[in-house]
């Protein structure tokens, strides 16, 4: 194995300048390969070569260690500046922005300002960095800054979210990775606001001329296109299960959200530590504490009960003069009432795994042979179980036997810090929170306690969820009443039917008589069953007019669902007006190598004068409506040559004072709306008018995706039920929701609900796309 | 709900049997009422109820959900308008999931051979790589067999079993054993059987060797041995009894609410469609 690790050995800090980059991509594991925990030269580092510098003493060895250490500096933060927050908008599969750095490096764009012929980890950075002003400007830049996210810490996001590959896809991580967005996305806005000032923030559906896909119309100034913050949020809402917020921070370790460990507290130490500036690592300043005293010091934030299994490791690094092999430095966990001028595991709620005797402490000062002593250029991890209530510690990879069992939890109120301990001068170690792969291989053990849970969860025995149904059944019950509660009439009559053939195969004798299978057939599926058609084929007009007539009292009631209906009418005159477009184009095209080929003459001009008469028809609002073909017609003589070019064109036209048109009333409608999201998602959806072709723009086009007719559809459906005095949700709507609140109950302390999710059952689901 | 029983409880002191008829029945409809109030009053609902009503399934799962059953299952008609209706693409092609019918169909109504032919020519190593599903579709065949000889002539059935069982049986305890009991079938009348042995007679050992078929093809096919509703059904109920062992603060009873709908219908309710 080669060592990811090697080619920032010190002597690069010396080389010439070369601006050379290092392949920092080849080091940035993928996300897929850090969750399968697939055979990945990067994951763990092999120590011997990874390390080895460290083991190397010298006598300038902490000079070197510093920096050499690609870990060691605020190495990279500034460089982030201008990084921008990807909240991974239209793409599903990947839970985590892929950190965009990597590929702004990998282009050459790197380093993108300093024309140094420094290496980035070079601490001759540190002072331009600090003053750098445009950092400072930059409200997102604070947050960069405190999370470097170079190349070493592939776990961290750009914007400086951390993901431990073992928490990934725990609901737990998912909600930080919500909060932390909603935190980016709110910061943004503010930013964007005080910057853009009261002025820009009059109507764009204004200041926009109608546009036939010319590349001449450029998108008015006022948007920003790439990064804008109109990102898929909206939609988003409705397709993504939600979970409510907690209750208050009740005070009992429950708060799900408590964000993870990140970094050594500055101001929860012990006077005689020193917390190096990036917050990873802590070095002992000397002023030497008496023989039962020691210096510890906390991580930022305690072990969240609710991501199940937490870990975290040390690597002492190799900075001591006195050449001690095992100086007495410990690792472990403690409540914040524990002293920090005492060894981890001394005091009360405070456990720890010593190196220089190799003991364990559980909250007092007489230690148990636990195992072997650790020292100079080991790397240390402590694991706690909460779904076991244990703790073990593993070394450079190896896990260790189980060293506390039972840890009362519920008598230090959950809440338990990382710690760490250091006793004499020099002694010197650096914390691994999860911004790197982990030397042991804690993705395989978080999966195997999950393997033990869904062991369980497959044994386990439904037959108690509705009496006297087998699984089997119950699961059929379960999807046919889905199918006739979401109006889904055919298929429910075809799955009743392929039932029907089921049990007369069934039957043991001919005689036997066939069980009946009744099928509400009735009106009110039909009318729905239509509504949900017509809203799914983008005919938005014809699902109200439906909705109005079947069900007149549902759209008054239900304001919300309103607005989100007339709000997809306007998405989907964007995207015919946009389809219409880039079938107008493409015809063009055509015809033009068509001419070219048969060289015909004239047909040149033929295509001018389409232009010319475009052109007419963007710089006027009001003309270009005289040409009454209706826009099917005009789609019905596609291809027809130029005759039908032209009026595809002049519909095109049309349609696009139409959008604006309906632009306009739909602003002046919901103008009086107080509600922020009302203003919001009007906003969002007016953006899309300022791009030529918004189908072809990756941020925005999700705004256009057929999953939000599915969206709007659904919650039209609901409401209908709702008027109805059906229950709004099916039984097996039920079964999801119950299991995810379930599942949140048993996630709480840590119990086995951490491990599973009802989301990693749908993802098993190979993906299917919307026609 | 408690000042209701008390009257009902009351009254029922005169007449016992009809009181508690009548208790059940309003039971019955005050559940119904709860369970359609529930949606409109969620400030009197427990507050596990109120936290999953607030939860949203998202359509896009549960339509996920559905087309993976029906395809999974072997429904290809309902997955095909279902696609249609709900505008998704087809899981899997068409073809597959009928072949995969087929076989299910011809397991369910007893012929054996006629499945084993079809699921040679689906997939030709899927039973010499798997010799427990192999045996489990002969053994079922030999049931089949003795149910045809009924109280006639049992020579068939003992030609197939000494013929096509035996010879597997004598390479694994487990079989030997399953071939034991199966044979037992042939020397005890069929009406007064050990309930054990009486469900080898029932439909559910075709309904169970037809899935672990289905179960197989599909894992050599997709890699997925089942459909994924079958999981969060599973995790549904785990998740329940998970819960109560840790004494957490639930209602009484967590309905499904499969029966919801069919209260303000009256006529037609559900617990007539499906019973085996």
């Amino acid at each position: 194995m080669t060592n990811p690790y090697q080619q920032h050995s010190p002597s690069n800090f010396d080389s010439p300048a070369s601006g050379r980059v290092p392949p920092l991509n080849a080091r940035r594991p993928s996300y897929a390969s850090v969750v399968s925990g697939g055979p990945s030269a990067l994951a763990r580092p092999a120590r011997s070569g990874g390390f080895s510098h460290l083991l190397n003493p010298s006598p300038n060895s902490e000079q070197q260690a510093h920096s050499g250490y690609p870990y060691s500096a605020a190495h990279t933060s500034m460089f982030h500046a201008d990084m921008t927050y990807t909240p991974n908008g239209g793409s599903s599969e990947s839970a985590f922005p892929i950190d965009p750095l990597g590929q702004a490096m990998g282009s050459g764009l790197w380093p993108p300002r300093l024309g140094s012929s420094f290496p980035y980890f070079s601490r001759a950075f540190d002072l331009y960095m600090s003053k750098d002003p445009s950092i400072t400007a930059d409200p997102m830049s604070t947050d960069d800054v405190r999370f470097p996210s170079g190349a070493p810490m592939p776990n961290v996001s750009s914007s400086g979210f951390l993901a431990p590959s073992y928490l990934r896809g725990t609901v737990y991580l998912q909600k930080l990775e919500g909060k932390h967005r909603a935190d980016v996305l709110a910061e943004r806005e503010r930013s964007a606001a005080a910057k853009a000032g009261p002025t820009s923030s009059s109507s764009p559906a204004v200041s926009r001329l109608p546009s036939n896909g010319s590349a001449a119309h450029l998108p008015p100034a006022w948007t920003k296109v790439p990064g804008s913050s109109h990102r898929g949020v909206a939609y988003d809402i409705v397709e993504k299960p939600m979970y409510p917020a907690e209750e208050e921070d009740d005070d009992d370790g429950d708060d799900a959200v408590s964000p993870l460990p990140s970094r050594w507290n500055r101001d929860d130490k012990e006077a005689a530590l020193e917390v190096l500036s990036d917050g990873y690592e802590v070095r002992h300043t000397g002023r030497t504490s008496s023989d039962h005293e020691a210096s510890a010091v906390r991580a930022d934030h305690y072990m969240s009960p609710s991501c199940g299994v937490y870990y975290f490791e040390i690597t002492v690094l190799n900075t001591r003069s006195d050449k001690v092999k095992n100086p007495p430095i410990a690792i472990g966990f403690a409540s914040k009432e524990a002293s920090i001028s005492r060894a981890p595991g001394w005091e009360p709620d405070s456990w720890g795994y010593h190196g220089d005797d190799g003991h364990s402490f559980a909250s007092q000062n007489v230690g148990k042979p636990y195992a072997e002593m650790f020292g100079i250029g080991d790397t240390v991890g402590c694991l706690v179980n909460f779904r076991l209530n244990h703790a073990l510690f593993t070394k450079n990879g190896r896990e260790l036997p189980i060293a506390f069992k039972d840890i009362h939890l519920k008598d230090v109120k959950g809440k338990l810090y990382p710690i760490v301990g250091l006793k004499k001068k020099e002694d010197h170690i650096m914390a691994n929170f999860g911004q790197r792969p982990f030397m042991f291989d804690i993705d395989g053990y978080m999966k195997r306690q999950r393997a033990t849970i869904e062991e369980k969860i497959r044994l386990a025995n439904t037959s108690a969820l509705v009496d006297g149904l087998s699984e089997t059944d119950l699961i059929q019950q379960l999807v046919l009443q889905f199918l006739q509660h979401d109006g889904y009439v055919e298929t429910a009559r075809a799955f009743a039917e392929e039932l029907q053939e089921e049990k007369k195969a069934l039957r043991l004798t001919a005689e036997e008589p066939v069980p009946g299978i009744n099928i509400r057939d009735d009106e009110d599926a039909h009318n729905r069953q239509r509504i949900r058609r017509a809203v799914l084929e983008g005919d938005i007009d014809r699902a109200m007019r439906y909705t109005d007539t079947y069900y007149p009292a549902v759209l008054r009631e239900n304001e919300q669902v309103y607005f989100r209906l007339r709000c997809r009418k306007f998405i989907e005159m964007i995207r015919r007006e946009a389809e219409l477009n880039m079938q107008l184009e493409e015809q063009r095209r055509n015809s033009r190598r068509g001419a070219r080929n048969e060289a015909r003459a004239g047909d040149d001009d033929d295509d001018g004068d389409d232009e010319e008469m475009l052109g007419a028809g963007t710089t006027t609002t009001t003309g270009g409506g005289q040409n009454d073909h209706d826009l099917d017609m005009a789609m019905a003589e596609d291809g027809a040559g130029a005759g039908g070019d032209d009026a595809a064109a002049a519909g095109v036209s049309k349609l696009s004072q139409e959008l604006l048109a309906y632009g306009m009333e739909l602003r002046a409608e919901f103008k009086g709306d107080p509600r922020r999201e009302t203003a919001r998602q009007l906003d969002e959806i007016f953006s899309l008018i300022a791009y030529p072709n918004p189908l072809k723009v990756k941020e925005v086009a999700h705004l256009l995706d057929g999953s939000g007719r599915v969206a709007v559809a659904e919650e039209l459906n609901s409401a209908v039920l709702m008027s109805l005095g059906k229950s709004s949700r099916a039984a097996l709507e039920n079964v999801y929701a119950q299991t995810c609140v379930l599942l949140e109950e048993l996630r709480k302390d840590g119990g086995d609900g951490a491990f599973v999710t009802v989301s990693s059952v749908v993802e098993g689901i190979p993906p299917s796309r919307l026609r | 709900m408690s000042n209701w029983r008390a009257v009902v409880e009351r009254a029922g002191g005169l007449d016992f049997d009809s009181a508690s008829r009548d208790l059940a029945q309003l039971r019955e409809a005050l559940d119904r009422m709860n369970s359609l109030m529930s949606a409109a009053t969620p400030s009197q609902q427990h507050g596990f109820e109120k936290r999953v009503a607030e939860l949203k399934a998202p359509k896009k799962d549960v339509n996920a959900l559905i087309l993976d059953y029906l395809t999974m299952e072997g429904y290809p008609k309902a997955a095909a308008k279902f696609c249609k209706e709900a505008n998704l693409q087809p899981q899997q092609p068409d073809p597959s999931i009928h072949s995969r019918q087929d076989i299910q169909q011809a397991i369910h109504s007893g012929n054996i051979e006629t499945a084993i032919s079809a699921l040679n020519k689906l997939d030709p190593e899927i039973l010499d790589t798997n010799p427990e599903l192999h045996f489990s579709l002969l053994r079922l065949q030999l049931v089949e067999l003795i149910r045809q000889c009924g109280s006639g002539d049992v020579t068939p059935a003992l030609e197939f079993a000494s013929k096509k069982l035996a010879p597997r049986a004598a390479t694994n305890r487990d079989f030997l054993n399953d071939l034991e009991q199966t044979m037992s079938l042939v020397i005890f009348s069929h009406d007064s059987l050990r309930p054990e042995l009486r469900a080898l007679l029932s439909s559910d050992l075709r309904r169970t060797t037809a899935s672990k078929v289905n179960e197989a093809v599909l894992l050599r096919q997709t890699q997925r041995r089942e459909a994924a509703i079958r999981q969060l059904v599973r995790m549904r109920a785990w998740a329940e009894t998970s819960a109560r062992g840790k004494n957490k603060d639930l209602p009484e009873s967590l309905q499904l609410g499969l029966n919801a709908d069919s209260a303000e219908y009256g006529e037609s309710s559900h617990e007539a469609m499906i019973t085996t």
